[in-house]
């Protein structure tokens, strides 16, 4: 699902609209409120990730039997689960598992993609037809049932998972980075370049590299929604990491048997997800306009 | 085949005014003024059950939630009442010879499989020689583990030898994994696991159809006339049909049942409990918890859990009472013993001795050498982390038992600094670790049986768990194999005490809760109970549909 | 004739996936550690089950005919044998498939409708609209299909008691499960298809139409969703393979027999063959809707016919 549900990969590729300021509209501030917002909180997530108790105020492992399923209250902001745990401190510890899990796939996704559409873009025809047949059959596989292939092969874990969603990303960078390359391949400033004698190593750091990696951290913010939303969804599916790990997909698993009774611990870890992936997309686009401004 | 109810349960809410003034009424004015009504023939039942067998062999199955539903075509010789005592049922009477090693059966007469053969002597023999073949990997096999051959005196007699008496074969001849297949479709080889119309018994029911993923229905045998001598009716069952839907989620079974898609559930959350109790329109039972409990069997041959001291301390390491409490909201007791508190072999000395000594594990943890700590608080001792892994067969997983242990791990993490791998494993693996007898920890209920033979399976020498370990603990297993030597009851229990008592003494078993089976069903739905042998849901035979 | 070759060319392309998709299946099974048949097998161990499995896959041949067999069973359809089930594949799946599809199809069908009401609404009609269109899309492809299943049950089948919790019987049982499914898809079409209208109204033949005096809604539906549909198209693969995926996880929310529940479950019993099948099985049906669309395209497209 996560292919379809990151709407952003499509406006990456599609052609531009005019901006507003072209527009010659009313000047609007370079970040809005909302990217600001967003910003604010991935910096929240980051400081989830690397130091969580400086946020919560329980252990996550920790459960008191006696307060199980109490809702939301002046000493559990966010209730707790059947097992008598603190949901807001499960919450802020299972960010660091979404987060590097899902920032792991993505930069599989990256390696892979631009080495493979560097050398597509730049060999031969048969390289490049080669290339763009992975490419194919990778994005043949829809990522939920590929990671489920990895894993009824390799056994589940988180490692794997990140394996199996980095390689369903592939295609999306590799894709673009090889039209990128073709693009300044046929540039005539390279072949001058090569005219006055230039190394191909040289050209490809001046020219080439930099032109290709301009799209790349726009799809990679993008990317990292996708690929949280997808970890998230096989760890619901039990096929990642295993209770008590308090990541967001475990949590909501857990959530399921309880759910006539509590709507607490399966709300707040899926706003958090929700959240995050709102986040990461905003700041992408943000910085896709910021790129596209830029260009002009 | 009645509901049975232990005394050990913990009070449940009380009945409503009205139905308390009904029942003072009734006794006032002198006996029952509501007659029973007459069972109506016909109709169709829908159960929503939690788990879909992997095997519908009775004879090769082991997963407890399929054996209620092969009893609906598979009968045994004799039953076993909530008393412990034995009821005819296809044998009429049998007697046992002074050694212990001949038991010899008079068969019922008239019994036929559906697909026509007679049941006979014959087909006795060819059931326990399938069974008893290793090539036949049946699991009911250790229930034969003397059995020497049968003999077909004539047509209706058979009798079976012993290599050396087995108190516990009476029972294991009561339960449905010795139960009767047609002799046609036990060939050499065959896998009847699969289920289908195939496979042939002499049950109230036929199978008819398996979808797989969705359900299984059997459908009335009409030519059926042998129940239990205790049966509350003879002739054919009263249902037409009655289909088992595979719903593995709590929430969906209760929402099943609810919206009136299914009649009967199996498996009620604790949570859901109040739903049906006492709700109008529906009727909620729960049934008896005679066999084993679910238990912490602990591999006493695989460091660290080699040393005793470890093993207590993990006995003692967490309060049991108020986790199982606080799981199951009261609705189970807490346990005491690996065999259930409504069997007659249940330990008694035990109660009340043993758990939640927090301070006394540590101490042995201490003493054990496991002082030092490392940076998530788990025990070190030079430097290795204080590990016991848990592998929790996927097939047998239910009852939120997977969240029981859940709470167990976190508890031990917090109070000893224990550290409790817990991970749930395929029944591949599963099968590999008992075949080498790598398994550490192994949390589950034995399938029902002779309380001598589930000691047996779980703690002898030739049982599932030690059968591949070169040196299990000699007293224990010399007093199982002493045990299953000696029929009577009054010289049994004290041998069957000092067994129990001693695998919790010495931590090879850490009792958890004595499970029930809870069956929640609509209002209109009468004769549902519970079969004392399988602590299980009785089979459809006896189920009707009223009004 | 170049449209002729086109269409060749993608059907080429699209049968060439495919072999790759089997290929690299194979080898991978092949080079898993461990024997094959213990991979195969799941781990069981039953009467007869290596003879079975020696024979179906002609082990103790050499490789490139074990392929040669491999793509030719699976050419003609026939999925091997789940030894964990004890069944032929393709019964298997067959017996699974049709709630799969209907739960599918039906969630394509709201997405669609969903999507376009949204794009046909809020397109080119002011700030206002279209940035309540533009967070609510956003919104919903952000959120965990999972998530928007549990919201659902939460609100209409615990509290309002609407909708059945569980299975597979009767209409009612598909509603909430065809919703949660469409919603996140909903909110990527919609997102398109707005675009492309917008990019349309700004055409000048927009202008023209309008000076005939055409309303603006009956625009937007009879003239600019045509335009609209073409980049729709291109993503048509892609989301029946995002539903195909989704369906999997609605089926667990909402305890729908299918594709889902089998193949979960085949993971967790380690059954190889079964996995194999349904992955393969949704990456056919994948490479085949986009190999159509692509050829579609081509053909509705007049710009394309006449190059």
């Amino acid at each position: 699902m996560s292919d379809v549900q990151h709407g952003l990969t499509v406006d990456a590729l599609a052609p531009t609209r005019p901006t507003a300021t072209q527009r010659g509209l009313r000047w609007r501030p370079p970040l809005s409120a909302a990217v600001i917002a967003a910003l604010a909180f991935v910096v929240l997530l980051c400081i989830a990730v690397a130091a969580p108790q400086s946020i919560s105020f329980y252990d996550p492992l920790r459960g008191n039997f006696l307060q199980s399923l109490q809702p939301p209250s002046a000493a559990h902001w966010f209730g707790t689960d059947r097992l008598g745990r603190d949901v807001l401190s499960r919450v802020v510890y299972g960010a660091r598992y979404s987060l590097l899990i899902g920032v792991s796939a993505m930069l599989i996704s990256v390696a892979g993609g631009v080495v493979l559409g560097v050398f597509a873009g730049l060999r031969n025809r048969f390289v490049d037809e080669a290339i763009s047949r992975v490419f194919d059959v990778l994005s043949a596989f829809p990522s939920v049932l590929l990671a489920l292939l990895v894993v009824v092969f390799l056994g589940a874990s988180m490692v794997n998972v990140a394996i199996a969603i980095g390689l369903s990303g592939i295609p999306k960078f590799g894709r673009v980075v090889r039209a990128r390359a073709r693009l300044v391949r046929e540039a005539d400033y390279v072949t001058h370049a090569f005219i006055y004698g230039r190394t191909r190593a040289s050209v490809f750091v001046r020219h080439l590299l930099p032109n290709v990696l301009t799209a790349v951290p726009v799809i990679a913010t993008l990317d990292i929604g996708t690929a949280i939303l997808a970890v998230s969804a096989l760890s619901f599916l039990g096929l990642g990491p295993q209770p008590p790990t308090p990541e967001w997909g475990v949590m909501l698993a857990e959530s399921r048997d309880v759910l006539r009774v509590a709507w607490w611990p399966s709300v707040f870890p899926g706003l958090a997800l929700t959240a995050t992936v709102i986040a990461f997309t905003l700041i992408g686009r943000a910085l896709q306009a910021h790129f596209e401004r830029r260009a002009r | 085949m009645h509901i049975d109810r232990p005394a050990s349960l913990p009070a449940l809410p009380a009945r409503s005014l009205s139905a308390v003034a009904l029942a003072l009424a009734g006794s006032l004015f002198g006996g029952a003024v509501q007659a029973q009504p007459a069972p109506l023939a016909g109709g169709s039942l829908t159960w929503g059950v939690t788990t879909e067998p992997v095997c519908f062999d009775p004879h090769r199955s082991s997963q407890q939630n399929s054996f209620f539903l092969i009893r609906n075509y598979v009968d045994s010789l004799i039953y076993k009442k909530a008393d412990g005592t034995f009821a005819p049922w296809l044998a009429t009477a049998w007697t046992i010879s002074q050694d212990g090693r001949e038991y010899t059966l008079t068969l019922r007469k008239g019994v036929t499989f559906s697909d026509g053969t007679p049941f006979d002597a014959a087909a006795v023999k060819a059931n326990l020689d399938w069974v008893k073949d290793p090539a036949n990997t049946a699991n009911a096999a250790s229930f034969l583990v003397y059995y020497d051959h049968t003999d077909v005196i004539d047509p209706g007699t058979a009798k079976i030898v012993l290599r050396q008496p087995d108190s516990t074969l009476l029972e294991s001849l009561s339960s449905v994994k010795l139960g009767f297949l047609s002799p046609k479709i036990l060939t050499k080889n065959v896998d009847l696991c699969s289920g289908g119309p195939g496979v042939i018994g002499t049950g109230p029911f036929v199978f008819e159809q398996y979808r797989r993923g969705q359900s299984v229905t059997f459908a009335r045998n009409p030519a059926y006339a042998w129940p239990a001598e205790n049966a509350k009716h003879r002739g054919p069952a009263y249902l037409d049909r009655v289909t088992y839907r595979f719903l593995p989620e709590y929430a969906v079974r209760t929402g099943a049942l609810s919206s009136g898609q299914v009649d009967v559930i199996e498996g009620v959350q604790p949570t859901d409990i109040g739903l049906f109790q006492d709700a109008e329109g529906f009727q909620f039972l729960t049934g008896p918890s005679s066999e084993t409990s679910f238990t912490l069997n602990v591999n006493y041959t695989q460091p660290p859990a080699d040393d005793v001291r470890v093993r207590q301390a993990l006995r003692d390491g967490f309060n049991g009472e108020a986790i199982v409490r606080s799981i199951y909201r009261g609705t189970v007791p807490r346990a005491w013993s690996i065999i259930g508190p409504s069997n007659a072999a249940y330990a008694k000395p035990l109660v009340g001795t043993w758990g939640n000594d927090i301070a006394g594990a540590n101490r042995k943890l201490d003493e054990a050498g496991w002082t030092g700590r490392d940076s998530e608080g788990f025990r070190t001792k030079d430097g290795k982390r204080l590990t016991i892994a848990l592998g929790y067969p996927q097939p047998y997983v239910r009852d939120n038992r997977d969240i029981l242990i859940q709470a167990i791990q976190a508890a031990l993490r917090e109070n000893i600094g224990l550290d409790l791998d817990v991970r749930i494993i395929s029944a591949g693996e599963w099968a590999k670790q008992t075949a080498t007898g790598t398994w550490t920890i192994y949390p589950n209920t034995d399938n029902p049986s002779d309380a001598a033979m589930e000691l047996w399976d779980m703690l002898g020498s030739g049982g599932f768990l030690y059968g591949n370990i070169k040196t299990p603990d000699a007293e224990t297993t010399g007093l199982i194999d002493k045990v299953r030597l000696v029929p009577d009851p009054t010289q049994r229990q004290p041998l069957l005490n000092a067994i129990q008592e001693r695998g919790v003494q010495q931590g090879f078993i850490v009792p958890l809760f004595a499970p029930h089976y809870q069956i929640a069903a609509k209002a209109n739905v009468q004769g549902l109970g519970f079969e004392p042998q399988l602590d299980a849901p009785a089979s459809a035979y006896e189920i009707w549909i009223g009004k | 004739m170049p449209l002729l070759r086109r269409i060749l060319v993608r059907l080429a392309t699209g049968a060439l996936v495919m072999w790759l998709s089997v290929t690299v299946a194979f080898l991978a099974l092949h080079a898993l550690p461990g024997h094959i048949e213990d991979v195969l097998a799941g781990d069981m161990n039953y009467p007869g089950l290596h003879e079975a499995i020696a024979q179906e896959w002609g082990l103790n041949r050499s490789l490139p005919v074990q392929y040669a067999d491999f793509v030719g069973k699976i050419a003609t359809g026939d999925l091997g044998t789940s030894y964990v089930m004890r069944a032929k594949v393709s019964e298997v799946i067959a017996s699974q498939i049709l709630p799969t599809v209907e739960l599918a199809l039906l969630a394509g069908i709201i997405a669609a409708a969903i999507a376009t009401a949204l794009a046909v609404a809020t397109s080119g009609r002011g700030e206002i609209p279209r940035s309540i269109a533009s967070t609510l899309e956003m919104v919903l492809t952000s959120s965990p299909v999972f998530w928007i299943g549990f919201l659902l049950l939460m609100l209409f089948s615990f509290q309002l008691k609407l909708f059945p919790v569980s299975g597979g019987d009767g209409w009612r049982a598909i509603v909430l499960p065809a919703i949660t499914l469409a919603l996140p898809t909903s909110g990527l079409l919609a997102q398109v298809l707005r675009e492309a209208m917008e990019r349309a109204l700004e055409q000048p033949f927009a202008v023209t139409i309008r000076s005939r005096g055409v309303g603006e809604t009956a625009i937007r539906f009879r003239h600019m969703l045509r335009h609209a549909l073409l980049p729709a198209m291109t993503l048509g693969g892609w989301l029946v393979g995002g539903l195909l995926g989704g369906a999997v996880i609605t089926e667990k929310v909402f305890g729908r027999p299918g594709l889902g529940s089998l193949t979960l479950s085949a993971v967790t019993s380690q059954d190889v063959p079964v996995v194999l099948a349904v992955v393969l099985l949704a990456a056919f049906t994948h490479v085949a809707i986009s190999t159509l669309l692509d050829i579609a395209y081509v053909l509705v497209d007049p710009r394309l016919r006449s190059q």
